[in-house]
């Protein structure tokens, strides 16, 4: 999604352009977005606001959780996931993996 | 050392007061903080170590501890209130230790039990049932 | 004459220095409201914002938790530093953020480019 700049032309400096990879999350502002987080959790919500640290605010963000349990008689492993939705949810960056933007988000 | 701007959380107001401090790996100290700095590293006076089974606890005297700030999950200056030992039951430290080793054996032989019946199934047990969350 | 490279530059350093506090000038406006931190070993503290730093970390009154018999220890305090480091979440009052505003924020270095 880099824009590509004619060969020997002065950038545009008004242009928005993808120098590093947080300026592809500048452009999903406003928009909903995937983050995976540590721990099997994973966030779909409307994005609001970021930073460097991908600290992010999050707007009616649904959170799943998958969990494996082992059933102590079979000892079968069981994927359980539970969802829950938040209306406004900040998100510490530490804890997140991958951002993805709104045209891969279902 | 009053001239820090208003709204910031600062420990500065803790200092000399009685505090409960939870810690990483989930043990509870007690003990009057008596140094801070911008890490949130503590100097604690006087501390025990406190240990709750169920409705029974016990304290550990510990003396004087510097706690590195990374380790420090949250604390609280102690509400004179709410400390009153009414609410549990204090017993003396060789009671404590021994439930808290059962309690922790209990754990301990369930995840093993599991983990064993897994592997003779040719299966790993789940990374995620153990407690890192602060890695 | 300073170069347009080097003014791209100098605008990113003021941006990213204004960025860098972002969060801490938002938490800063949720002072006085209810909030509920959710910490990284899955303890929930509900407490009225108190104070925040630049790092993020918490300061809470009134604090309770979602699960006292769990967590014993919390009996003890009404009021609580919480370190930035160990919180995962922070559920915030939705009719308290001005998302608009917070958006223009994040978007700041677009405009100024």
């Amino acid at each position: 999604m880099v824009t590509k700049m004619p060969e020997g032309e002065a950038e545009p400096v008004s242009l928005v352009t993808i120098k590093e990879p947080v300026d592809l999350i500048r452009l999903s502002v406003d928009e909903r977005i995937y983050v995976k987080m540590r721990h099997d959790r994973e966030l779909r919500g409307r994005l609001h606001a970021f930073d460097q640290h991908l600290n992010m605010v999050l707007g009616e963000a649904e959170e799943t959780i998958t969990t494996i349990e082992v059933d102590e008689e079979t000892f079968e492993e069981v994927y359980k996931t539970t969802k829950r939705t938040i209306p406004m949810l900040f998100v510490r960056g530490d804890g997140v993996i991958l951002v993805s933007p709104p045209s891969t988000t279902s | 050392m009053n001239s820090f701007p208003p709204r910031t959380a600062t420990l500065l107001y803790e200092l000399d007061k009685k505090l409960m401090v939870l810690l990483r790996d989930g043990r509870t100290l007690i003990g009057y903080l008596r140094s801070v700095d911008q890490y949130a590293n503590l100097l604690l006076q006087q501390t025990v170590e406190r240990i709750h089974v169920g409705k029974k606890f016990g304290d550990i005297p510990r003396g004087v501890f510097l706690v590195r700030g990374e380790n420090v999950v949250l604390l609280g200056e102690i509400d004179a209130l709410k400390e009153a030992d009414q609410m549990f039951e204090r017993v003396s430290i060789g009671d404590i230790l021994a439930l808290q080793k059962q309690e922790q054996d209990a754990k301990i032989e369930k995840a093993k039990s599991i983990e064993r019946s897994l592997k003779r199934r040719g299966m790993r047990f789940p990374p995620d049932l153990v407690q890192d969350d602060f890695l | 004459m300073v170069p347009t490279y080097c003014k791209f530059v100098i605008f990113n350093k003021i941006v990213r220095l204004t960025s860098k506090m972002l969060f801490y000038s938002f938490f800063k406006t949720l002072v006085g409201h209810e909030i509920i931190v959710e910490l990284k070993n899955d303890i929930c503290v509900t407490g009225r914002l108190h104070s925040v730093d630049q790092f993020l970390n918490i300061k809470l009154i009134e604090v309770c938790v979602s699960d006292p018999e769990k967590y014993p220890y919390m009996n003890y305090i009404s009021e609580s530093f919480i370190r930035g480091s160990v919180v995962r979440y922070v559920q915030l009052p939705v009719n308290s953020v001005d998302s608009q505003l917070l958006q223009d924020a994040a978007r700041k270095e677009i405009t100024i480019r």
